[in-house]
């Protein structure tokens, strides 16, 4: 089944929805099951040991260690991502939200290999590819084993959802 | 939506590229109906213009030596016998064989075809085995305007 389980990695930019209905459409080809991760990298979170954040109720834990702000930056981050993951439930899918602290690269290879993951799709910008960012998706798709689905978004399209 | 109607598959006939044919036979049941198949040289005895495309441009097989058309005569036999796996699965076929720059080639295809997709593997027949992510690869994934589907290895 080389469609059966996909990572979907969503970092609440228009770029990483661009993506979702080539996931979606995969069901048709036996996609499953798919997992919607926000990645907490230290330069934006701060240093935290790897964890599955996969509830509301293990984010609000966060508040004894972190600042107020940042624990309802990540509560909203969350919904977003129930947000899409129902349209996918909706369509027959299974889904898994969760938010993980940890590098870009490691912790999606990290987290695919867990998981059985059979394909991770990304949306990015076609900024996030050129000379001047090099590393970033690139890491990526080095650092893991599965097959990666890469869909652009001209910088211009890009911005917050 | 159509979104993988029209594919293109980029081939160097590696063991990798083998295991992308797995995908693009697949992604049929996703909707897919017209494969794009794709192989570029660039090592020819006899430097020809950028994008010569070798399967109609016949006249120049004058001017290569022996050793080259026998080394295309086998790369037209591989696409086609990709082609037909291909039909055999009841999608629709158009295949080239074209000499220039790989990755560059690769993309022009792409945007003449106007294909949805592009699916490749991560390396090839590069000489390094421990590359992860090969250099046709990487400037397909930077020029591409379509989404790439970039195979890492066999699915156990
Ligand atoms: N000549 C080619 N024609 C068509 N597709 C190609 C060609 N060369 C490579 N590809 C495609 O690109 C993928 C990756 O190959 P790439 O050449 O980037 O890696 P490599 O050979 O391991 O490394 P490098 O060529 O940089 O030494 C292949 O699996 C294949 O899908
Ligand atoms: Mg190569």
């Amino acid at each position: 089944m080389l469609f059966e389980k996909v990572l979907y990695p969503f970092d609440m930019r228009k770029a990483s929805l661009k993506v979702k209905p080539y996931v979606m459409k995969l069901k048709e080809a036996g996609c499953r099951e798919v997992h919607v991760i926000y990645v907490m990298v230290p330069s934006e979170w701060g240093l935290l040991s790897r964890e599955e954040f996969d509830c509301e109720e293990k984010i609000e834990a966060l508040k004894g260690t972190m600042d107020e702000g940042f624990v309802s930056g990540l509560l909203k981050i969350f919904r977003k991502m129930k947000e899409v993951a129902t349209e996918f439930e909706e369509n027959g899918v299974k889904t898994r939200v969760v938010l993980v602290p940890g590098e870009l690269d490691e912790t999606l290879a990290w987290y695919a290999d867990k998981y059985g993951i059979k394909l991770i799709a990304l949306g990015v910008t076609s900024e996030s590819l050129s000379f001047f960012r090099v590393g970033k998706i690139l890491d990526i798709i080095k650092a893991v084993s599965q097959p990666v689905l890469i869909v652009k978004t001209p910088e211009e399209e890009d911005g917050e959802v | 939506m159509p979104l993988f109607k029209k594919t293109l598959y980029s081939t160097d006939f590696s063991p990798l590229a083998e295991v992308a044919l797995d995908y693009v036979k697949k992604l049929k049941e996703a909707g897919e109906e017209e494969v794009v198949v794709v192989h570029v040289v660039d090592d020819l005895s006899v430097e020809l213009p950028d994008g010569t495309d070798l399967l109609k441009e016949e006249d120049v097989y004058k001017i290569l030596p022996e050793v080259d058309q026998e080394y295309l005569i086998n790369l037209i036999e591989k696409l086609n016998a990709v082609k037909e796996i291909l039909e055999d699965e009841g999608l629709k076929v158009k295949i080239y064989l074209k000499y220039g720059n790989i990755p560059k080639q690769i993309v022009s295809v792409a945007d003449e075809e106007k294909v949805r997709l592009i699916v490749m593997g991560a390396h090839g027949k590069g000489l390094l085995s421990e590359i992860l992510l090969g250099s046709v690869s990487t400037d397909v994934i930077r020029e591409a305007k379509c989404p790439v589907l970039i195979v890492k290895r066999r699915e156990e």
